[in-house]
Formats: structure tokens, C-alpha cells, sequence
């Protein structure tokens, strides 16, 4: 337990680094850095601690702070919960955060870059705040740190503000996001009033559960009817399982905004205006992890509701397969990665809906790793090429620069899900989880998981294309131009991170060998047994924030189950990985017949129509501009006329009525005394006449 | 013995002379002269009463209201000499700067 004693400093390390960059940067070697890695190594250690502790069979979910001390029931709290979810996802956190420090000494200090203070501190509460948002033990707080996220992503996409482009994206990052978060908010006070409590786990005191978690509190209303304690159900008149649908759709407002899903996923490929180790950040740890894992934590609220799941899986299914598209015609390497990133996201979206809560934190931790790896190698190339980001300027830097093509291929084959890389075990699951519950699940719900399986499964396909299309024009045949001829040496401080997440994109797969595991029995399905926890008792039995809980709400509720129609189990897998890879390879092959010559040439132009329309994005930005001047100005002038016409018309009116008798009674005032007196002097006779004639004196 | 009745009919003329000189006078100094007729109207009122009950309460209330009357005639000297001052007359019609 002497681990969890000191886990709030997992938070309080990168903040301390913030306020430490921020005030005494400038008079610190390498402007605050040193800070910054220091704390994230140190969150990074004890992170491990916690992970340890947690493996020892461990959990820990109390409030360690009262920040509002009212009435028993409104009581808003912070607190940790730390169980095997958040106790990964702090390992992954803490890892890149601590690799993005060091890679940004030469992707920042040694370009020369001014304002790093700025740069370390935003850094350091980017990473704070995730951390905090990671270990929250209530909706309220997380949201808190939700906002957090989305500030710092502000201050640092727009980090070079004296530019045009990074501030416009830092604003379009905050607002998209802000507008998702805005249904966040109002599912978090709906949340907050119909249960009283935004606890993700039950807090148990010698095994008496002592405050009740809200997943649970809805669980027992839609399983048992126990809807006591529930309140608001009479005021919006539905039945729990809708009304419970209406808030996970509201809480998944946020979730679409942070996770860049479709139709709020535009910020995301604008943020890469932002310094590249901060995009590694963002895209592969924090600020877009953060909607998927908040599905994740609140998981058992979303499995009592078939509706809120398809959804789920629906959006993720149609934003893999959406933005795997538009990656394919892009000419800058970050946008590739940025729309690979949108395109990851919408399978791990995927996973969760269709009931692979293990697949999508597999796929979570996998892509965490990788898609550092591809910013961080893109980062390194950039730093090569003197901040060029066209591919077509590139081009055979293969063998001027082999630790940053090593690294970026594993990550590559990772990403396009090639045997027996991270991406392909962990995509794999994902698509065998939607396949077999698209089978297994009767109705609407069986039918959509097929739709979205259908769509995740022809992403693979360009996903490979569009991964191995940048690897050969960035790294293979000839150099296209002078500086890709003459590349800028990179240094340790780059190769490492390089080689560290090279390593890990490579292995970080075998956490989960779930096919290997089924074929010959052998039990290495270690991310299984970490999310599952023990089989009787342990901390399952207080949190209830397992795996196996998990499946046994979705097989009572919604009536999620597995069936396999193609030759059992095993050939189901068998066939599902073997499509997906099929698919992948295929990807692969088509994008090295043609781009992998000493001189390759654009083909996107026997595209003709669809080209432009790629190539614009499927004209989202146009339309959400579109949605903004041309449907809610005009609105917002009418309010504005409504306004200003109609109610301070009134009230206008009302002050002018007195103003006016003012004026005209003011008059009596004339500063005569002797006219005052006069006054006084009629006013005391008329008194007393009429007390005379009331009181009857005459 | 003479009836209270005459003594606050005395009171009374003394206080219409009072007003009657605030409503139809513009001297400043004549507006201090028919306080100090009111306030002594007053006076008369208090001792007459005394004398009725039969009560010294009213007599003495009656010194202090006359040391209360010296000390207003005190200020109203010093207010109609700044009025002297700013208006080069002690004509209270024309001081009408205080108003709206």
C-alpha cells in the first residue's frame, strides 16, 4: 500500500515542473528541460511502483482532497482511483511523456528555438493534467482535467503564435473540442443529478461498500429495477435504460471531441502546426487518448445500453475507414500520421462498442507506442530537412539517416498491422471482437457491429497503402532534393527516444498474443489476466471495474455474445487474422508497386474528382465554416435584433417613463426657501385638516 | 389664576407672527428673528404646561431649548454671512443655485 501513499506525486511532479519551468526557466540550463524530464522520470518510476502493487493484487479508490464541503450528497471531491486500467495507462503516459522531453532537448533547444520556458511548462501541465485525468476517481474531476487537456493542447499547438497558421489551429483545437465538451458537461451534471454521486468504482470500507459508484447504481436499476436512489427519472418521464442511454450519449459528446471522431475529428489534422514532439504527445498519450479511456473507465455505464454502443461502434467503424481515406493523397508526412491517427482511434471506438473492452486497451496501449514513434521519427526527419514537411521533397534518406529509418519502419509495420508487429495483434482483436459479437448479437445492435466491422476491415486496407506510401517516398529511392541529399545530422537525444519506442512497437505486441495463445494453450495472454484480475474475490469483487464484469453486462443487457461462424473458434481467428493481414499486405504491396521506384511519380491524379475531394477533406472544414456563418450567425443576428429590440426595448421604455416624470416633477424644486416653507407650511394645514375632518375635531 | 387656555392662545399668535414672517419676508436676518418667535412659541407652550401640571419638567426643558436657540442663531449668523459673501445681499429669493 505504501505505493499509493505516494501516487497523488505521479500528479504533482509535472506540475511542480510547470510552475518550475515557468517562473525559473529562463534561468535554468536548457530552459526548464532538465525539470521536466526529471519529473516525468520520476512519475515514471512510480508509476511502475503502482503497476507492481497493482500486480500484487492491490487497488486503492479513496478521496484524498475536499475542494467544496457542502451537504453529504453534493460533496465534490478528488480522489484516486488506481486499479490494473489506470495503472497502465500511467505507465503509458509517463513513458512518452518522459521520451517527448528528452526528444523535444533536439527537436527544441538545438534548433535554436526561443521561448522554451513556455514551451517546457505547457509540457509539464499537459502532462499533469492527463495524469490526473487518468487516476480520477469521479466524472467531475475528470472533467475538470479533461478541460485541463484541452487548455494545454491550446497553449502548445499554438506555441509559435508570431506565425499565421498555429494560432488559428490552437483556436480550431480549442473550440471543436469545446463543443464536445459542451455535451460533456451537461451528461456530468445530468450524471450528477440522477445519481448523486460521480464515483467510477464503489469505495468499500472492510468490505462494506460505503459510497456507491453511479455505473453500478445504474447497473442495479436496469438489472434488479432498484431505481430508489435514482432521481430525475420521474422529471424526464423514460425508463432507466433510456435515460441512462440519453447521459453516456451526452458524456460521449466529449469523448467524440477529444478522440477526434467523426464529424468532430478537423481540429486534429490542423494541430500538427504545433512543435512535433508536442504532437507525439497529444496523439499517441494524452489529450486524444483521453476520450477513449474515459469510455474505458466508465465502461459499465455504456455496456447496460445497446444504443449508446452502437453508436459507439458506428462512429468509431465509419471514422476508421473515413479517415484512412483521406490520408491516402496527403503530401505532408504529418498529416499522414494525423489522419492515421483519427483513423486508429475510430477502431479503438470500435472495439469498445462492439464489446472488446481488452481489445481497445490493447489497441490504446499498442498505438500509444508506435504513433510516438512515427511523430518522433517524422520529428526527426523534419529536423533533417530543414522543417520540410512535403514527402515529395524527400526521399531516399534511408541510408543517410538509418536509426530514423529502422524505428520508423517497425513503427510503419506496426501501424499497417504486419505480423508480428504491435498494430497487427492488437488490430486483429479489435476486428475479431466486432466480427464474432457482430455474429453472436441478435437485431439492430449485431447488424450495425457487422456495418462497422465491415468499415474497420477495408481501413486496413488503406491503412497499409497510405503507411507504406510514406515509408517509400520518405526513405526509399532517390533524393528529391538538395537538402534530402544532405540531411542535418540528429543526435542522442533523438536516436534514443527512437530506439526505445523502436524496441517497444516491436514487442509491445506480445502482451496479448491472443491468436498464438488460443492456438497452442499456452497462457500468454498476459493483458487478459491483468484486466481480469483474479477469478474469485481480490479487487474485481470491490470495483467491479473488470473485464469479466464487463462481459457479463453485456451478455445480460444488451445480449452481446460471441458466435463463430467460420469452423469453430480457432478458424474463426484463424480466418479474421489471416483477412486482416491479407488485407495489410495487400495495402503494402500495392503502395510499393507504386512508389517504391528510384523516382516515383504522383498517381493521385487518376483519381480525378474524388482527388480533389480527398484532397479537401471531404470538404468537412468548408461545411462545419459553412454551419458557422451561414447558419448560426444569421441565427445569432436574429437573437441579437430580438434582443436589442424586443427586450431592452422594454426596458428601455420603462426608464423613459420615469425619466421623463422626473423631469417634469423636478421643477418644483426652484431653490426659493420662502417657497419651500410655503410648501411646508400647506402641507402641515392640509394634514391637519383632514386629521380634523377624519378624527371628527369640528 | 389665569387659564392655560390664554397662555396657548399667546403661544399660538406668537407662532403665526413666526410664520408669517418666513412665508412673506426675504431678509435673511428677519427669517432668524421669526425662528427664534416660533421656537419661543414653543417655550410658552412648555412653561404653560409646566405650570398647568403643576411640574417643573416642562421649565426645564424649556432652558434648553433657549440654549439650543442660541446656539442656532450661533450657525444661522454664520450661514447668512457666507450668504453675504457669495451674493453681496442677505435676500434669500436670490440664493437659487441649490436646485436641480
Amino acid at each position: 500500500m505504501a505505493a499509493f501513499t505516494y501516487a497523488p506525486a505521479i500528479v504533482l511532479l509535472p506540475f511542480v515542473s510547470f510552475l518550475v519551468a515557468l517562473f525559473a526557466g529562463d534561468r535554468m540550463p536548457k530552459g526548464g528541460a532538465l525539470a521536466g524530464i526529471a519529473a516525468t522520470g520520476g512519475s515514471l518510476l512510480l508509476s511502475i511502483w503502482v503497476a507492481l502493487t497493482v500486480a500484487g493484487g492491490e487497488t486503492f479508490n479513496e478521496f484524498v482532497y475536499t475542494w467544496t464541503a457542502s451537504v453529504e450528497a453534493l460533496q465534490l471531491r478528488f480522489g484516486l482511483l488506481l486499479d490494473p486500467l489506470s495503472a497502465l495507462m500511467l505507465l503509458i503516459v509517463c513513458l512518452i511523456s518522459f521520451l517527448v522531453h528528452i526528444f523535444s532537448l533536439g527537436y527544441m533547444n538545438d534548433e535554436g528555438e526561443t521561448g522554451l520556458p513556455r514551451y517546457y511548462a505547457g509540457l509539464g501541465l499537459f502532462t499533469a493534467s492527463m495524469l490526473g485525468f487518468v487516476v480520477a476517481n469521479n466524472l467531475l474531476m475528470a472533467f475538470m482535467f479533461f478541460e485541463l487537456v484541452g487548455l494545454c493542447s491550446y497553449l502548445l499547438i499554438g506555441f509559435w503564435f508570431r506565425d499565421d497558421g498555429p494560432p488559428s489551429a490552437a483556436k480550431k483545437a480549442f473550440l471543436v473540442t469545446r463543443f464536445g465538451d459542451y455535451f460533456f458537461l451537461i451528461g456530468v451534471v445530468g450524471i450528477f443529478a440522477t445519481f448523486g454521486t460521480g464515483l467510477f468504482a464503489p469505495i468499500t470500507e472492510g468490505g462494506e461498500v460505503v459510497a456507491e459508484s453511479f455505473p453500478m447504481l445504474a447497473e442495479h436499476a436496469v438489472i434488479d429495477g432498484e431505481t430508489a436512489g435514482i432521481a430525475m427519472l420521474e422529471t424526464v418521464g423514460m425508463g432507466p435504460q433510456a435515460w441512462f442511454t440519453v447521459l453516456g450519449l451526452l458524456v460521449l459528446g466529449g469523448v467524440i471531441g477529444k478522440s477526434a471522431q467523426f464529424p468532430l475529428h478537423t481540429w486534429l489534422p490542423d494541430a500538427m502546426e504545433g512543435p512535433t514532439p508536442v504532437s507525439a504527445l497529444i496523439h499517441a498519450a494524452t489529450m486524444v487518448a483521453a476520450g477513449v479511456y474515459l469510455v474505458a473507465r466508465m465502461y459499465g455505464f455504456y455496456a447496460i445500453s445497446p444504443t449508446a454502443l452502437a453508436v459507439i461502434a458506428l462512429v468509431g467503424g465509419f471514422t476508421a475507414l473515413f479517415a484512412a481515406t483521406m490520408g491516402l493523397v496527403k503530401q505532408e508526412l504529418k498529416q499522414v500520421l494525423a489522419y492515421s491517427t483519427i483513423s486508429q482511434y475510430g477502431y479503438m471506438m470500435l472495439a469498445l462498442g462492439s464489446g472488446g473492452y481488452i481489445a481497445a486497451v490493447f489497441h490504446l496501449t499498442t498505438h500509444a507506442v508506435f504513433k510516438a514513434l512515427l511523430f518522433l521519427g517524422a520529428g526527426s526527419v523534419i529536423i533533417a530537412m530543414h522543417h520540410n514537411e512535403n514527402m515529395w521533397d524527400m526521399g531516399g534518406l534511408k541510408d543517410r539517416m538509418p536509426v530514423t529509418y529502422w524505428t520508423f519502419l517497425a513503427g510503419s509495420l506496426a501501424l499497417a498491422g504486419i505480423v508480428p508487429f504491435a498494430g497487427f495483434w492488437s488490430k486483429d482483436e479489435v476486428l475479431y471482437e466486432a466480427l464474432i459479437h457482430g455474429f453472436g448479437t441478435e437485431g439492430g445492435l449485431g447488424t450495425a457491429y457487422l456495418a462497422a466491422y465491415a468499415m474497420g476491415l477495408l481501413a486496413v486496407f488503406f491503412t497499409g497503402f497510405y503507411t507504406f506510401r510514406m515509408v517509400y517516398l520518405t526513405f526509399h529511392g532517390d533524393a528529391r532534393t538538395d537538402v534530402a541529399r544532405d540531411p542535418e545530422p540528429v543526435h542522442w537525444n533523438v536516436k534514443g527516444p527512437l530506439t526505445v519506442l523502436g524496441i517497444l512497437a516491436t514487442t509491445i505486441g506480445f502482451i496479448n498474443m491472443a491468436p498464438v495463445a488460443k492456438l497452442t494453450g499456452a497462457p500468454i495472454d498476459f493483458l487478459h489476466k491483468w484486466l481480469n484480475g483474479p477469478e474469485e474475490g481480490g479487487w474485481p469483487a470491490l470495483l467491479s471495474t473488470d473485464l469479466h464484469h464487463y462481459e457479463e453486462l453485456l451478455h445480460e443487457v444488451p445480449h452481446v455474445d460471441p458466435a463463430y461462424p467460420l469452423g469453430g473458434e480457432t478458424g474463426t481467428l484463424l480466418v479474421s487474422a489471416g483477412v486482416s493481414l491479407g488485407l495489410a499486405l495487400a495495402g503494402v504491396l500495392v503502395a510499393r508497386s507504386l512508389y517504391s521506384g528510384a523516382d516515383p511519380v504522383e498517381h493521385t491524379d487518376k483519381l480525378g474528382g474524388l482527388k480533389t475531394l480527398l484532397m479537401h477533406n471531404y470538404y468537412q472544414d468548408e461545411y462545419q465554416v459553412w454551419l458557422a456563418t451561414g447558419v448560426t450567425y444569421p441565427l445569432a443576428r436574429v437573437m441579437n435584433k430580438f434582443d436589442q429590440g424586443v427586450v431592452d426595448g422594454v426596458v428601455n421604455g420603462v426608464s423613459s417613463v420615469s425619466l421623463f416624470g422626473g423631469s417634469r416633477i423636478r421643477r418644483i424644486q426652484s431653490g426659493v426657501v420662502s417657497n419651500y416653507a410655503t410648501l411646508l407650511t400647506l402641507g402641515l394645514v392640509l394634514l391637519l385638516a383632514a386629521f380634523g375632518i377624519m378624527g371628527g375635531w369640528f | 389664576m389665569i387659564p392655560a387656555e390664554t397662555y396657548l392662545l399667546l403661544s399660538a399668535a406668537v407662532f403665526c407672527i413666526g410664520l408669517f414672517g418666513i412665508l412673506t419676508r426675504r431678509n435673511a436676518l428677519i427669517f432668524l428673528m421669526s425662528v427664534e418667535l416660533m421656537l419661543n412659541a414653543a417655550n410658552i407652550n412648555l412653561v404653560a404646561f409646566s405650570l398647568q401640571h403643576g411640574n417643573l419638567t416642562g421649565q426645564v426643558f424649556s432652558l434648553f431649548t433657549m440654549a439650543l436657540a442660541a446656539a442656532e442663531v450661533a450657525i444661522g449668523i454664520g450661514i447668512i454671512l457666507v450668504l453675504y459673501r457669495n451674493f453681496s445681499d442677505v435676500d434669500v429669493t436670490k440664493a437659487t443655485t441649490m436646485r436641480w
